[in-house]
């Protein structure tokens, strides 16, 4: 701890200065808190980025500690005040969030935002078959509850996480924007062009998410490494399936948005398999179980043929190219989740769920 | 591909659920503002339930399925606990006004300030640094305990704690951009009785933090023209003070819902800001209370250097002042004005002591 406000402390201008008029029922400053830092002389300049996250991370503030035994709100890096009560952080190791991209994840995120309402060009949208329009409406309502899965399981998480890994907790702080912006357009498309919203979801992978309480990079394991995985071969597929400028839109930036997601967690559990013993064990374990769960989640035929729908131009081509087409896709999620797992240490290509493996032989 | 014909039997196209889809027809159009979360109020899908019983995290208005899994154990599912008016309108404002801490802020002007004055501006980014995200933190909880049948105020609480990580962003970057640092702790948000955090219940949570937190914060952001030392500064001070509006207008707008729908909560409510009123006169929360720290450290901002700090003082009763003021206003428009008319407040009292 440096002092080095003392010489205020000493001058307060109302008893020293000789000049000065006090006026009346000023209470005396203390200056108690004059110098109570624990580094001082801090002068990061912007880049030519502007001033990021990332580039104060300058000196002891920048020092991010394995274990963040502090539960209070204090700022990384400030000086703590004795006998503080504590707050719920049940998330106090590194490895239980840390991805060294975060910083840099919520600036970007910040600079791509969007609007829906304002930059969609909804003015383009065109009326489509009622068997497409009936699909592109189904699978709107799935996404949706993908998005509020997303933002119920983040948002569950976030208070427990410690102030010293904020730029996690800021990163996802944009994560939940994202999710209620999806949740947003996705019923904006659904409503706008003579359709409405589908059936629900049954939710198996919802539920397998938001039960994983055991701490979040078990639930960033299903979240991210598994249906997010998937769902960013389906909103590729939308994208490349988009019957309009407008859709075309949304598309494209939810994916760039879910790309920062997944970027994200891929990172986080990357850091959690390697700076956690026995870390990627439990990463197999739960993959092994949720696998099983994610085999008969996309069995249920409401996406599948929704899907096939959109890729064929309605029903007729549904039956033939569009599932051939939707059937590629699960095809190339699984080659990417393999690629991942490999990746993360987690090899999953001999083991994968035999339901999964039928998909990989097609 | 040719095997995938062979999967057909498996893979077979089901079109039954097309029979089974929600209310058909919808075609919600842009208005002068684009698409908003109020065009898309159409037909059955504005109907909002006073009662939820979702219980599976289903968009509002699509069809239920008998065999979905009940996965939202929801404590918020009461309409009056958690509704506001003006939702979609906050919502898509929050949008259209985000900003970036990195960019938006003219950094380039900070210059070398006089030690005090540097203290004192890291002082109270120290403080912000440390409480902003409070107000982040709280409402995401809330978040994940409110059924999605009331998508529009879960939405303006998302874009709140976006809003929320911002602000702990843009006071971290002060305090490490001009030759200082971060300082002391405050230890204004923490565990204790009656704090944000510990609320069990959204309107006592939004009481605390929206109306009285909140509305002392942005009374003081707005007051940034006087006692921000540069463009750099005055420019974060504005662009807060436009997101604190916005959650403060949440609490008042909600506040004034709940009246209105349950007024058996009244006088629960009542208590509520008896406490808020305590923690606004005197509390740590408010950077400008009397027992604050920060106080000094504003008063050294406002008068512009240690030597001036009495002048500094006289501007800081004046924003005292005028916190109050805002509160009475804000209170009274949430309909709970008799607390002002029959001696139960302390604020109009101390008000009329401030003249």
């Amino acid at each position: 701890m440096i002092l080095r406000g003392l010489l205020y402390v000493g001058n307060e201008p109302s008893k020293d200065s000789e000049t000065a008029k006090p006026i009346q029922g000023v209470p005396n400053p203390t200056y108690e808190w004059m110098g109570l830092t624990n580094e001082w002389g801090i002068r990061v300049k912007p880049g030519e980025h502007g001033l990021r996250l990332g580039d104060v991370n300058v000196g002891i503030y920048g020092e991010v500690p394995e274990r963040w035994e502090d539960q209070t709100r204090r700022p990384r890096g400030a000086l703590p005040r004795p006998g503080i009560p504590p707050l719920p952080y049940s998330l106090r190791s590194k490895h239980e969030m840390w991805a060294d991209c975060a910083a840099n994840l919520y600036e970007e995120a910040i600079q791509r935002r969007w609007i829906p309402a304002t930059e969609v060009p909804w003015d383009l949208l065109a009326e489509l078959p009622e068997d497409v329009e009936r699909s592109v409406c189904q699978i709107c309502t799935e996404l949706s509850q993908c998005a509020n899965t997303e933002l119920e399981i983040i948002t569950y998480w976030q208070d427990q996480m410690s102030y010293g890994y904020f730029e996690v907790k800021q990163y996802l702080a944009t994560a939940t924007f994202d999710c209620a912006r999806h949740l947003e357009v996705l019923r904006k498309r659904a409503l706008s062009n003579g359709g409405g919203l589908g059936l629900e979801s049954r939710g198996r992978v919802n539920r397998m998410i938001l039960e994983s309480s055991g701490g979040w990079t078990e639930a960033v394991v299903y979240l991210y490494l598994l249906r997010g995985t998937y769902l960013t071969r389906l909103l590729a597929g939308l994208l490349e399936y988009a019957h309009n400028d407008a859709e075309s839109y949304i598309y494209s930036h939810m994916l760039e948005d879910h790309a920062r997601h997944l970027t994200y967690g891929y990172d986080h559990l990357k850091y959690a398999a390697t700076h956690h013993k026995g870390g990627a064990a439990i990463m197999r374990t739960l993959l092994a179980i949720g696998e099983g769960m994610f085999a008969a989640e996309i069995e249920d035929p409401i996406v599948k043929s929704a899907m096939a729908i959109i890729f064929g131009g309605g029903i007729e081509g549904g039956r033939t190219f569009g599932m051939e087409r939707y059937l590629l896709l699960i095809r190339e999620f699984l080659q990417d989740y393999l690629e991942l797992c490999s990746w993360l240490g987690v090899d999953r290509e001999e083991t994968l769920h035999p339901k999964l493996k039928q998909y990989l032989e097609i | 591909m040719s095997e995938a014909i062979d999967m057909q039997e498996q893979h077979e196209l089901d079109t039954s659920w097309m029979e089974k889809m929600g209310e058909w027809g919808a075609k919600a159009t842009p208005g002068k503002r684009g698409l908003t979360l109020d065009d898309i109020k159409v037909g059955s899908y504005g109907d909002l339930p006073k009662n939820s019983d979702n219980m599976t995290g289903r968009p509002r208005g699509a069809t239920a399925r008998p065999d979905a899994y009940r996965v939202g154990a929801y404590s918020v599912h009461t309409l009056s606990e958690i509704w506001l008016e003006n939702a979609e309108f906050l919502y898509e404002e929050a949008l259209q006004r985000q900003w970036s801490s990195a960019t938006d802020v003219p950094w380039h002007t900070l210059k070398p300030l006089p030690d005090a004055v540097e203290e004192a501006e890291c002082l109270l980014c120290t403080f912000f640094n440390e409480v902003e995200f409070v107000a982040g933190d709280v409402p995401a909880r809330w978040i994940a305990k409110t059924t999605p049948d009331y998508l529009e105020a879960r939405n303006v609480l998302s874009a709140q704690v976006m809003d929320e990580a911002r602000h702990m962003d843009v006071f971290r970057k002060r305090a490490l951009a001009n030759g200082g640092g971060l300082m002391r702790m405050s230890g204004a948000t923490s565990g204790f009785v009656g704090s944000i955090d510990l609320a069990r219940d959204f309107t006592e949570m939004s009481t605390r933090l929206h109306i009285s937190g909140e509305g002392a914060v942005l009374t003081m952001f707005r007051m940034g023209e006087l006692f921000g030392q540069n463009d750099a500064e005055k420019t974060m001070y504005r662009l807060c003070a436009q997101d604190e509006a916005r959650h403060v207008a949440f609490g008042v707008m909600h506040l004034r819902f709940m009246g209105a729908t349950a007024p058996e909560r009244c006088e629960e409510i009542e208590c509520y800001l008896d406490e808020a009123e305590d923690q606004l006169l005197a509390g740590q929360q408010n950077p400008a209370g009397t027992q604050s720290e920060t106080s000094e450290a504003l008063a050294i901002l406002l008068g512009g250097g240690v030597e001036q700090y009495d002048e500094g003082h006289r501007k800081l009763l004046v924003i005292r002042r005028r916190q109050l003021k805002e509160y009475m206003k804000r209170v009274i428009s949430a309909g709970f004005s008799t607390r002002f008319e029959n001696g139960r407040s302390p604020i109009p009292a101390a008000y009329a002591s401030t003249n």
